[in-house]
């Protein structure tokens, strides 16, 4: 009996023991692959690799890599989706001008975009007080900070509003600046004004705060095309200056951000001037042989083979081209092997591996364009033709320089963009800047005629995505895009 | 001193007498029935000394002395002992084993009897789980007990089915209950358990059963219990089962390749009319479209499925005569007869001191659809040994390996059940030459047939269930049991894609290796003390337990595969990122039992529990959870009137509380997570947003029952509760501007309320015939109660107060307008989808006269509640015959109400937007102008009618009734058995899943919980044939 009372003992000692052990500590569990948030900005190398984050989530397909260049161009006049399935169905509502609410092309990319602004609103906010970190580190994360978010903001408000130039009242995107909490109060969608005073006081900000690529040793500090810089931060100004027609303010930028780079030559251009980073290139998405989208890319739909290779030229738009121009030489082609109707394009290649391209959003060729047409606009005919003929020169796209003026100058600065940046973006926003007309003509599959001022002109602008909605209530269904 | 001279005195009588030989005689009877029973084991203890009662139970033996004891045994029957005394003739009536079985039940931390149990539980016994078809047991349990919902998904062998207790407890945490094996909770698959190891199933229902378990109990235990060592003769069973197994339904027909060329030549057709343009910006004539249809179908189809080039006539018919080349019916390529193969060998045995139960199991599915198989070893040593008169020893040790391919499911191109279902038929699978072709106008580089024989999908597991136990009887009311468990499972997964066709492609082949491991471990020490006075009893429990988890992942993959067929990644040219992780939780818990039983009238019970888990934020780390429960024999009152019809009769009711603490282990942190590179440079990015006051969901369940049993031969049992949860953990939705599209919120309070009736009936019991039919019935209603976000639409669905969980949200399918051929949908302007109360512009009168207003605009139709992924009712209803030595079953299970979201049928009804996507026949009857009146919208290539985007159009009713099992099995007669030397054997046949009825489309009305479909491997129907032999 005096043993079994020893062995009770023993084992209630065992027991309390037990549950002395199991104290806080042992419900302590921290995770092993991310770091708590109120730690990331104590110390410069981890605020730095949140920057890196921040880049990443703009690499996305659904915004940066993929979704917002492609749907820009299909969906205007010069490129089109191989008709039929063999591109799975990507785009397809997109290029028919057909976007609902509720489609992976309308919610993707907002989603996709305001992540990144979630993630550069946390580098503005909280870069200035990074323990250890010197002034001029604190600079690049807060500048870099800024320029993403303005870069980011700047399309969306181009995808989702009506023009500036032409509604610039309206309702636009969701003004966010800050890192807020998940409970605090929504915003509702900010006017179109509001939205560029945003993004212009971030990109005169980031001007101030950035240095120039080649600027001391700003290299060293493994920032490079990359990465925003000074000069990246000046071209985002031009295209937002032009945006709202405020012409000498556009060139003057567009000027900052293409002097002392100059334009690439031929070769690089034809050969590997949209795979590789070029002499001319100012800001670009780095996707690497081991971190790019694969198929999700934009050489996976434009070049004619080894991708889902879908996308096609409109013939009437390869006819705008003259003989002679080396872009229609080098890279607009038509094979009864591959299709035995419709041109596609090898502007945009694979580097070794399918998808293995760097995106090259921002080069200067496009400056020098906005500086052409800013330049025609404030009436300075010469220095307008003279910008326009370093673009021209260099691809045979005319004989000699532009004799045109006023309206027509404008007007052949427009189409040489067109020729000069199709598959990079630009169509549909320059469409939508200058009020024109969308008209399909010659093997479109999905028509399109319609004028600014036209019940159909709505189709331009995408809608609010339904989950936006569905979540924000200071956004709700009569604040929907007209349309929709 | 005494005693031993005493002891040593009895054993020289006993010497004595041992030379006296005495005959005894009698005869063994069934005490149920009073049959006598022939074919009883009759021995003498402690010896080998036996016979066997003949045709009319009749037996006679010698024995040596008359103070032996006799055993008396068979199969089914409680072994029953007599001393014979001197008596030379003794008369027995066995007790069947089941009614014993019956009685005692196994529930949280120890047993009890289902007369004196307070709570609602159920048991399962192991006749309905063996010798079943099935790859884990939980399929079996379908219809078998009330307000148990099971329900497969997928057809993909060795997968689980969904299994909810009493409607749906949580919105995001998991639903599932718990699974206890042996006494400790289990972390990994039920499929690596084999169901033949399983000797019964307790399914704890209410909280005065499952509360003990706390923050797990939440949506209800299933206690598994396995098979255990007996005293006496070793018995070896091995048993051998055979089966073949096809797709559970055909579904709807699929067009064939003619059928699929005049459709598109159609849709081409009046896609001229309504949107071709001429060159000089002229509409096409009737003759241009006719041209364009003529000019595309083939792009437009990706094949010409004719020997002609020109098979079509001016009217996009095919010309008769035309001869059909290809006509590729995809469904048989991807589905194929499977092959179910079920051996086990079972060995049990022991002493009074030491008990073993062995078994080993393979189990075998070659799957019904191409790529999809599963094979499973099991091996399971039970072991319980006395170590001396106050200490007990055991193990209980389970291991097992299994290998499964599994295509991917889903949208992916690589799904074969999705392929099979978009391909066209004028697709071929092979070119002309016998190699694959790649090109289709649907899943193009896609082929099913050719990724199967290149691709690889494949999965390996190996997983041991280490229980071990000692048991201490402290005095002779106090016992202390400390218990240890691991349950350890190691996966290994291989992904290959080819380099060159399909996923592998682009990057020349990609190959991905993933090791992850899978360790839970389990300590528990449980004190109770047991006294009895007179009538009355008092049981008390209070103990400690504390689990934990780690689950590691290490994963590779390379690209770049220069020779083919060769998955290892050395083989590959280019590495990319690896990935190793570590992911765990802990919790710690002490709880407390108290049962009362007064006078065997009254039952009364009370449990505490506490838990302690890592997963919650530094604000609330701990939850408490009780019950208490009651229950009260009304028959054993004294004045209640001795009534003959009624036998028995008990009310219970219980009330407690407990938690579900089944969420991912990080939710309370603000995370940036790594791995966000870019440029070569390693990056981190915010993951998820922080939310510490994260809190447990609590459940506080309410039950009332009563059982009873009449005229001796019906007993039914009737529920009911009301069970609610509270602090509902819902991924809230957010704005864009807060950087992720959700969070993680205790949002909600969701109330379950249910009736269930179970009634077993004895219709016919004489000498050679029994005939046994039951059946149960559930329902039950799901409702949320509260909700801090007002409404939450996404998807199918909308989440709202005062309405259920799986409330189908979507706009109102209208029909086709007879004059154009556009889809409709109702405006339902009064809808509170939009705040807009006027009708839209584009509304119009419904042509086909409900006197409603309709749009052919889809964004201007608003969505309305359109009914629940519910069921009304379900349960099962089960006959047992058995005629002599011949028995016969079967089983229904029901499921009525409720609607299924049918996107497959959907995807094959596209209506042009998808051209070159195969459709159902049902398409061809799109509307004409000489078929004005009918469902289908109008086929137009490209199509921008929207007629094919989500509405009620695919919105069906999910109820079914199905043969579940229908079983017959003929044992041999004793007698033949013992001339070839056997035990007992038995023959058998069974089907699982042969009859369906259904008025759903596809394939299997049943599957996922919230109804909709996704494209899955469809449920299979078996026939087996197995022998079972008794050595």
């Amino acid at each position: 009996m005096k043993t079994i009372k020893t062995y009770i003992n023993t084992l209630l000692l065992l027991v309390v023991a037990l549950g002395w052990s199991c104290t806080d500590e042992f419900l302590n569990e921290e995770p092993t692959t991310a770091l708590p948030s109120n730690e990331v900005f104590e110390s410069i190398t981890t605020a730095d690799a949140a920057l890196v984050g921040a880049y990443d989530a703009l690499s996305s397909y659904s915004f940066e890599g993929l979704y917002w260049p492609i749907m820009s161009d299909l969906m205007g006049e010069d490129v089109m989706l191989v008709p039929g399935a063999d591109n799975w169905g990507w785009f397809v509502e997109a290029y028919q001008l057909e976007l609902l609410p509720g489609y992976q092309w309308t919610e993707s990319p907002w989603w996709t975009a305001y992540k990144v602004i979630y993630d550069a609103n946390q580098l503005v906010a909280y870069a200035k007080d990074i323990p250890g970190a010197s002034e001029e580190q604190k600079k690049e994360i807060e500048g870099q900070g800024k320029a993403i978010r303005a870069y980011v903001m700047l399309k969306l408000v181009q995808l989702y509003a009506p023009a500036y130039s032409a509604e610039p009242d309206a309702l636009s995107i969701i003004n966010i600046t800050e890192p807020v909490e998940a409970n605090s109060e929504d915003l509702p969608r900010a006017t179109t004004r509001e939205v560029y005073a945003q993004i212009e006081a971030d990109l005169l900000s980031a001007v101030s705060l950035l240095k120039n690529n080649e600027e001391d040793d700003r290299s060293e500090d493994r920032y490079d095309e990359g990465f925003f810089d000074k000069r990246s931060a000046n071209a985002l100004l031009a295209r937002l200056y032009l945006d709202m027609e405020e012409w000498e303010k556009a060139r003057d930028h567009a000027k900052a951000a293409h002097e002392g780079v100059g334009l690439m030559d031929l070769a690089e251009w034809v050969n590997y001037g949209f795979a590789l980073r070029t002499s001319e290139t100012l800001f670009t998405v780095a996707y690497t042989l081991s971190d790019n989208n694969t198929y999700l890319t934009i050489p996976s739909f434009y070049y004619p083979v080894a991708g889902y290779s879908s996308i096609r030229l409109n013939d009437q738009f390869v006819d705008m081209f003259s003989a002679s121009d080396a872009r229609k030489d080098y890279v607009i082609i038509q094979d009864d092997e591959i299709d035995t109707e419709r041109h596609f394009t090898l502007k945009f290649m694979h580097n070794q591996q399918v998808g293995n391209a760097e995106r090259i959003a921002i080069r200067t060729t496009e400056m020098y364009l906005i500086e052409a047409e800013c330049e025609a606009e404030l009436g300075n005919t010469s220095e307008a033709q003279d910008v326009l003929w370093e673009v021209q020169k260099r691809v045979f796209s005319r004989p000699s320089k532009t004799t045109a003026s006023g309206q027509a100058l404008i007007d052949e600065i427009l189409l040489e963009r067109r020729k000069e940046l199709f598959g990079e973006g630009f169509r549909l926003n320059d469409i939508k800047r200058r009020s024109l007309p969308l008209v399909r003509e010659g093997n479109h599959w999905a028509d399109a005629d319609f004028t600014y001022g036209d019940d159909s002109y709505y189709r331009l602008t995408f809608p609010v995505p339904q989950s936006e909605i569905d979540a924000n209530p200071m956004i709700n269904e009569e604040h929907q895009n007209e349309g929709y | 001193m005494k005693k031993i001279l005493s002891v040593v005195l009895l054993s020289i009588i006993a010497l004595v007498t041992y030379a006296q030989e005495l005959r005894v005689e009698g005869t063994v009877i069934d005490k149920a029935t009073g049959e006598s029973l022939p074919g009883v084991n009759v021995f003498i203890e402690g010896t080998q000394v036996g016979t066997v009662t003949n045709m009319d139970g009749y037996y006679t033996i010698d024995v040596s002395s008359g103070d032996v004891t006799l055993v008396y045994s068979f199969i089914g029957m409680t072994i029953q002992k007599e001393p014979v005394n001197n008596r030379s003739r003794i008369d027995v009536a066995l007790v069947p084993e089941s009614e014993q079985l019956d009685d005692v039940i196994v529930v949280a931390y120890g047993t009890t009897t289902k007369e004196a149990y307070t709570g609602a539980a159920e048991v399962v016994n192991n006749e309905i789980i063996e010798d079943r078809p099935v790859t884990s047991f939980e399929k079996a349990l379908q219809g078998t007990t009330a307000g148990l919902q099971v329900s497969s998904s997928s057809g993909q062998p060795g997968s689980t089915a969904s299994v909810r207790i009493r409607g749906i407890g949580s919105l995001s945490a998991s639903s599932s209950p718990l699974y206890v094996v042996d006494g400790v909770p289990m972390a990994g698959s039920l499929s690596d358990l084999n169901p033949n190891d399983i000797e019964s199933l307790t399914v704890l229902k209410d909280a005065a059963a499952a509360s003990l378990y706390g923050s797990r109990a939440a949506n209800g235990v299933i206690m598994v219990t396995t098979k255990k060592g007996k005293a006496g003769k070793t018995s070896i069973s091995f048993n051998s089962q055979v089966g073949i197994s096809s797709r559970v339904g055909d579904g709807y027909d699929l067009m064939n390749s003619s059928e699929i060329y005049e459709q598109t030549w159609m849709g081409l057709y009046n896609w001229g009319l309504l949107y071709g343009e001429n060159e000089d910006g002229s509409s096409f004539t009737i003759a241009d479209a006719q041209n364009h249809a003529h000019a595309k179908v083939r792009e437009t189809v990706g094949f010409n499925p004719f020997g002609v080039d020109n098979p079509l006539d001016e009217n996009g018919k095919v010309i008769p005569g035309s001869k059909v080349v290809t006509n590729t019916d995809w469904r048989d390529e991807v589905y194929k007869a499977g092959i179910i193969q079920n051996h086990n060998l079972n060995v049990a045995g022991g002493t009074e001191n030491t008990k073993v139960y062995f078994s080993l199991g393979y189990f075998s599915d070659s799957g019904t659809t191409i790529g999809s198989d599963f094979t499973r070893y099991t091996a399971k040593l039970n072991v319980q040994h006395k170590v001396n008169d106050w200490i007990d020893a055991g193990m209980s040790n389970h291991l097992s390996y299994s290998e499964t391919n599994a295509p991917p499911g889903g949208g992916e191109g690589a799904n074969p059940v999705r392929s099979a279902e978009i391909i066209n038929s004028a697709s071929p699978v092979y070119n002309a030459d016998g190699t694959y072709n790649w090109d289709n106008k649907a899943a193009f580089d896609f082929n099913p047939v050719g990724l199967f024989d290149y691709d690889e999908y494949k999965y390996e597991t190996k997983r041991g269930m280490l229980n071990a136990y000692l048991n201490f009887r402290l005095l002779p009311s106090l016992t202390f049991r400390t218990t240890g468990g691991i349950d350890y499972s190691g996966d290994k997964g291989l992904n290959y894609y080819n380099p060159y066709h399909g996923n592998g492609r682009g990057v020349n082949g990609r190959s991905t290796m993933a090791s992850t491991e899978n360790m839970n471990w389990n300590i528990s020490n449980i004190f109770t003390w047991k006294k009895q006075t007179g009538d009355s009893s008092i049981e008390v429990i209070a103990g400690q337990e504390a689990t934990g988890n780690e689950y590691q992942v290490l994963q590779a993959s390379v690209t770049d595969f220069s020779v083919p067929g060769k998955p290892d990644l050395v083989w590959g040219g280019t590495p990319e990122m690896p990935v190793s992780y570590s992911v765990g939780w802990t919790m710690v818990s002490y709880l407390s039992q108290a049962k009362f039983n007064i006078k065997g009238k009254y039952n009364l019970s009370a449990s505490v529990r506490t838990d302690g888990s890592s997963r919650f934020g530094e604000n609330n780390k701990y939850g408490l959870f009780y019950s208490v429960g009651g229950g009260w024999h009304l028959t054993k009152e004294e004045w209640m009137p001795e009534l003959s019809w009624l036998n028995y009769a008990k009310l219970r009711a219980s009330y407690g509380t407990s938690g579900n603490s089944s969420i991912g282990n990080y939710e309370s942190f603000g995370l940036y997570g790594s791995g966000a590179n870019y440029s070569g440079y390693p990056g981190l990015s915010p993951v998820q947003l922080e939310n510490q006051d994260i809190r447990w969901e609590k459940n506080a369940a309410l039950n009332i029952g009563m059982e009873a049993t009449v005229f001796n031969r019906l007993d039914a049992s009737i529920e009911w509760y009301t069970r609610q949860s509270e602090d509902l953990l819902f991924d809230k939705p957010l704005s864009a501007g807060k950087g992720f599209p959700s969070i993680k919120t205790n949002l909600a309070t969701m109330k379950n309320s249910g009736f269930e009736a179970t009634l077993n009936y004895t219709a016919i019991k004489n000498n050679n015939f029994t005939y046994d039919i039951g059946g149960n019935i559930s329902m039950y209603s799901n409702e949320i109660v509260d909700m801090t976000t007002e409404q939450i639409k996404s998807g199918t669905k909308i989440v709202e107060e005062g309405a259920s969980l799986y409330q189908f949200f979507m706009r109102e399918w209208a029909g086709v307008n007879p004059d154009n051929g556009m889809p409709m949908w109702y405006t339902n302007v009064s809808s509170d989808d939009s705040s807009n109360g006027a009708e839209p512009e584009s509304a119009y009168a419904d042509p086909l006269g409900s006197g409603r207003q309709v749009t052919s605009d889809y964004e201007d139709a608003e969505r309305v509640r359109l009914g629940l992924a519910i069921p009304d009712v379900f349960g099962g209803i089960s006959n047992n015959f058995s005629y002599k030595n011949i028995d016969f079953s079967f089983y229904f299970y029901y499921s009525i109400g409720g609607k299924v979201y049918n996107s497959d049928y959907q995807t094959n009804m596209h209506d042009g937007t998808d051209p070159g996507y195969n459709l159902a026949v049902d398409a061809a009857n799109a509307w004409t102008p000489n078929n004005r009146y009918t469902d289908v919208p109008r086929y137009v290539v490209n199509g921008r009618d929207n007629g094919d985007q989500m509405s009620s159009r695919f919105l069906e009713d999910a109820s079914y009734v199905r043969l579940k099992n229908i079983s017959i099995g003929y044992n041999l007669p004793q007698t033949i058995c013992e001339k070839i030397r056997v035990q007992g054997l038995r023959v058998f046949a069974s089907g699982e899943n042969i009859w369906t009825w259904s008025k759903f489309k596809g394939f299997d009305p049943e599957g996922a919980l919230n109804g909709t479909t996704a494209n899955s491997i469809p449920g299979t129907k078996v026939f087996t044939f197995g022998v079972k032999m008794d050595l």
